[in-house]
């Protein structure tokens, strides 16, 4: 048991790891469509999402390193992908 | 020769005709994307907070619930204001609902890509890629 470090419960690291994953998404999404959107201000507010998208992110990342299986994240993907 | 409204995609992708009007329905369909998924997350912020135990947790998830439910303000009151949702006129809403659908699925019954998208051979590759690729 890691009594000197505060760790979050099993059900609550696992809503940080779906909300991470959306908000990686939806930060990927916005930052694509601001190049195609035609209307500055429709533009202007989705930079406004990806600059808030951007601190979420980090703040979920902060807790989300409390989670129990939380581990050091290597430089590469652990499993290979390429054929 | 004249261009209806109701019917703009005419002849194939590459027709300037399709060019008509285009960024006004781009921007709009990018709006209701942005829209749907500013509205997902203000629900599974919600949701996922009904499931916090940790105050550090609630915290951040109730902020960033707010901030969220102020964007959705903001992008609600922009999409009116330009005429792309009709909250109050559900007829209107209803014509444009159908006008979108029907011009999308035009657009989706073109050939819009070539049959061989890998682009194969186009990006570097690591020089240890031999080594099962594990560095990938």
């Amino acid at each position: 048991m890691l009594a000197q470090k505060p760790t979050l419960a099993a059900h609550e690291s696992l809503e940080i790891h779906e909300a991470i994953n959306f908000k990686t998404l939806c930060l990927a999404k916005s930052k694509l469509m601001q190049g195609l959107v035609f209307d500055q201000e429709l533009k202007d507010l989705m930079q406004k999402d990806v600059r808030q998208y951007m601190q979420a992110i980090a703040d979920l990342q902060a807790l989300y390193g409390k989670a129990e299986f939380e581990a050091p994240v290597p430089e590469f993907r652990p499993t290979p992908i390429l054929n | 020769m004249t261009i209806r409204q109701e019917d703009p995609v005419k002849m194939d992708a590459l027709d300037p005709a399709n060019g008509l009007n285009m960024p006004e329905m781009a921007d709009m369909t990018f709006a209701a994307d942005f829209l749907i998924r500013v509205k997902e997350g203000v629900r599974s912020t919600a949701a996922a907070l009904t499931e916090a135990a940790s105050p550090d947790v609630r915290a951040l998830l109730r902020a960033q619930l707010h901030q969220g439910l102020a964007l959705h303000q903001e992008l609600t009151e922009l999409m009116m204001r330009k005429k792309w949702f009709h909250p109050y006129e559900l007829s209107e809403q209803y014509q444009l609902d159908r006008l979108s659908a029907d011009h999308t699925v035009a657009i989706a019954k073109q050939k819009l890509f070539p049959d061989d998208t890998r682009r194969q051979g186009l990006f570097d590759r690591t020089p240890d890629e031999g080594l099962e690729g594990s560095r990938a």
